[in-house]
């Protein structure tokens, strides 16, 4: 079994009309055996900005605390906010650095570029190869599942409360046909002047 | 050449056992989904037939009527499938002869269990979907692991995009995760457009499904078929 | 490696609290070709004087004038053989910036970046201060940028500014002619009027070097773009 689905998870993020969306599963476990089910897989990284990190629960940690630290250590020396764009760069940088060595996460980045507040999402490979869609991303191991529930009840132009309802109908949907994802998720509505984070509850087996 | 004791070693002369593989599976790809109504059952396959990145050919037939009212889907290695069709073919006929009448949808849904467990240890590799109308008209849907694991269902999608498109139908079919379920009964055009739309939802990501799909709708008035036309890339 | 072994600062402090080797890099400065640069409301020039002592030089090979990236150029006062190092140090600091973040160095993050080399070599052991200052311009966040690194490593942000020979005169030329709504190509005629001041001889496209910055990035003026500036100057 690969080393990705060692502990499970699933992860979407979405764009909508003037906002993104990401949302993720919160179980850890190890295979088949659930150990909790409050593991957090997005971060904020900033007032518009989430990183998920779906993969091996260990690398998920060590790559978001790295993360932080490359970002704060950016924004003190730059003295403005890192945008989601540079910032998708910079994971894709630090995850080839360790190209025979990888961490075991597949990123996804969604959020709004901090002057025009244009939505962004991307998510990449384990050794940061970057993907930039114009509608919405999956990672995890209900990938295959989230790309046939994301590609038909995704649209265009979709405002907070409706993408809010696709991404968590997408996310819940897929993660129901995963072994090793689901038992609760979180999803993030992220908007120019508010950031909605709702629990929701999920069948939990 | 490698040098054993004093006589030179070549390996066509070489009477040392070696061990060879070959693999007698294929995997041609395709996607087959079903969905059961009240009075009425329709089942859709994709027309593509592939190995890896190659396409054998864009209009391949995957369903298979095994009687009046109940159809056969398969995807998987197509050189097994002929070789279960066939088979099954000659045991509806066999069973015609034998019992003078056509074999129930269910009896063959069981028929089909049992011949692919027979094979329990050197499998047909194939997805398989069976539906047809059960003996009082309802539609019915079976679907099957390669050894002959067997479960009724409603709806059910299989082959190459069957992780794609089964939480779809789980949403929308099955209506999983709704905060109002709908308490009407599924209606043949509801069930017809869904079909529809996730063909097109699995073309677009799943490269071993496209061309176009082959859908049969059967009623107790008898089978209907129809086609429409997915990406071709 | 032997460079270990002996490697004391040249820099150090002298007993009144001064860094003479600094002061001699910057004498060094004062001595070499003057160079001016100006911003303007839609841009930013800079320009030096790069005369030739022989009529055997081959001009428009060696060029005083250079690009770090498209947004950003570089134009020096001191020590030719220091500035080919900073620019090639300052291209490959541009470069790794845009690697890592895809998105081209803000002049500001360039600045910052030359000036710490330049500091460094203050500081490290077996190595003297770069004999040069440099005047750095760019154009991004939708404005223009113009900087002074100094051998020490302070660096300032000015609207105008002269360096090198006679670089007091050049400033009290540019305060009396500066003004903030200045059109780029007023700049460069400012500017090369600046040169002339002290300039000595005949001022010509072929000894004198302009460069400008814009919203569409940063490029050297060819010497017929010069001759047509030189052509409205008395």
């Amino acid at each position: 079994m690969s080393i990705l689905a060692y502990n499970g998870g699933a992860m979407v993020a979405m764009k909508g009309e003037n906002c993104v969306a990401i949302a993720a599963d919160r179980r850890f476990g190890i295979q088949a055996q659930t150990v909790a089910t409050n593991f957090e897989k997005v971060f904020e990284m900033g007032p518009h900005l989430f990183v998920g990190l779906p993969g091996l629960a260990t690398d998920t940690q060590t790559v978001m605390e790295k993360l932080r630290f490359r970002k704060n250590l950016y924004e003190l020396k730059e003295n403005r906010r890192i945008s989601p764009k540079v910032f998708a760069a910079m994971i894709s940088n630090m995850l080839y650095e360790k190209r025979f060595g990888p961490f075991f996460v597949e990123p996804v980045v969604a959020g709004l570029a901090p002057d025009t507040f244009e939505p962004y999402i991307c998510n990449m490979d384990l050794i940061g190869c970057l993907n930039e869609p114009s509608d919405f991303v999956v990672g995890g191991t209900a990938s295959a599942q989230l790309y046939g529930m994301c590609e038909s009840l995704w649209e265009p132009n979709l405002a907070p409360d409706d993408l809010f309802e696709t991404i968590s109908q997408a996310l819940i949907n897929a993660f129901d046909r995963d072994a090793i994802s689901g038992w609760g998720a979180t999803v993030y509505i992220v908007e120019k002047d508010k950031v909605t984070i709702r629990n929701l509850k999920t069948r939990m087996d | 050449m490698m040098q054993t004791g004093i006589r030179p070693y070549y390996p066509d002369y070489s009477t040392v056992p070696v061990e060879r593989q070959i693999n007698p599976y294929a995997d041609n790809g395709g996607s087959v989904v079903a969905i059961a109504g009240k009075d009425f059952v329709v089942i859709g396959a994709d027309t593509r037939l592939s190995s890896g990145f190659s396409i054998y050919t864009r209009n391949q037939n995957k369903l298979f009527p095994l009687s009046e009212t109940t159809v056969l889907g398969c995807s998987g290695c197509w050189c097994d499938t002929l070789t279960l069709t066939r088979i099954l073919k000659s045991r509806m006929q066999m069973y015609h002869q034998e019992h003078n009448k056509n074999m129930s949808t269910t009896a063959a849904a069981q028929m089909l269990s049992t011949m692919l467990y027979y094979k329990r240890f050197f499998p047909y590799y194939i997805s398989n979907i069976l539906v047809g109308l059960d003996n009082e008209g309802k539609g019915c849907v079976y679907s099957y692991d390669p050894v002959g694991h067997c479960e009724k269902a409603t709806y059910r999608a299989g082959g190459s995009a069957g992780a794609l498109l089964q939480p779809l139908l789980d949403n929308q079919i099955g209506q999983k995760n709704l905060q109002k379920p709908s308490q009407e009964d599924l209606t043949q055009e509801k069930a017809l457009s869904t079909l529809k739309d996730v063909f097109i939802s699995a073309a677009e990501r799943d490269i071993y499904t496209g061309d176009s799909v082959l859908i049969k709708i059967i009623t107790k008035d008898g089978t209907k078929e129809e086609t429409f036309d997915l990406r071709r890339d | 490696m032997s460079s270990e072994r002996y490697s004391f600062s040249l820099t150090t402090f002298s007993p009144s609290g001064k860094l003479v080797q600094i002061e001699y890099a910057l004498a060094a400065v004062a001595a070499g070709a003057p160079s001016v640069g100006i911003k303007a409301s839609n841009g930013v020039v800079i320009a030096t004087e790069n005369k030739h002592k022989s009529i055997l030089y081959d001009e428009h090979s060696v060029h005083k004038v250079e690009m770090i990236t498209k947004h950003i150029g570089m134009v020096y006062s001191g020590m030719g053989p220091d500035y080919r190092l900073l620019v090639k140090q300052a291209r490959k600091m541009a470069q790794q910036y845009y690697l890592v973040y895809k998105e081209p160095i803000p002049t500001v993050q360039l600045v910052q970046r030359v000036a710490t080399v330049m500091q460094e070599y203050t500081q490290s052991g077996g190595v003297r201060p770069f004999g040069v200052s440099l005047l750095i311009c760019g154009w991004d966040n939708n404005r223009p940028y113009l900087f002074q690194c100094d051998p020490s490593g302070a660096y300032f942000a000015w609207k105008a500014t002269a360096m090198g020979k006679n670089y007091v005169n050049g400033k009290t030329f540019l305060e009396k002619r500066y003004s903030e709504e200045l059109e780029l190509d007023d700049a460069v005629h400012t500017a090369i009027l600046t040169l002339k001041e002290s300039f000595e001889g005949q001022m010509t496209a072929d000894n004198i070097e302009v460069g400008i910055c814009d919203p569409q990035g940063f490029r050297r003026f060819d010497p017929s773009t010069v001759k047509d500036f030189l052509a409205n100057i008395p």
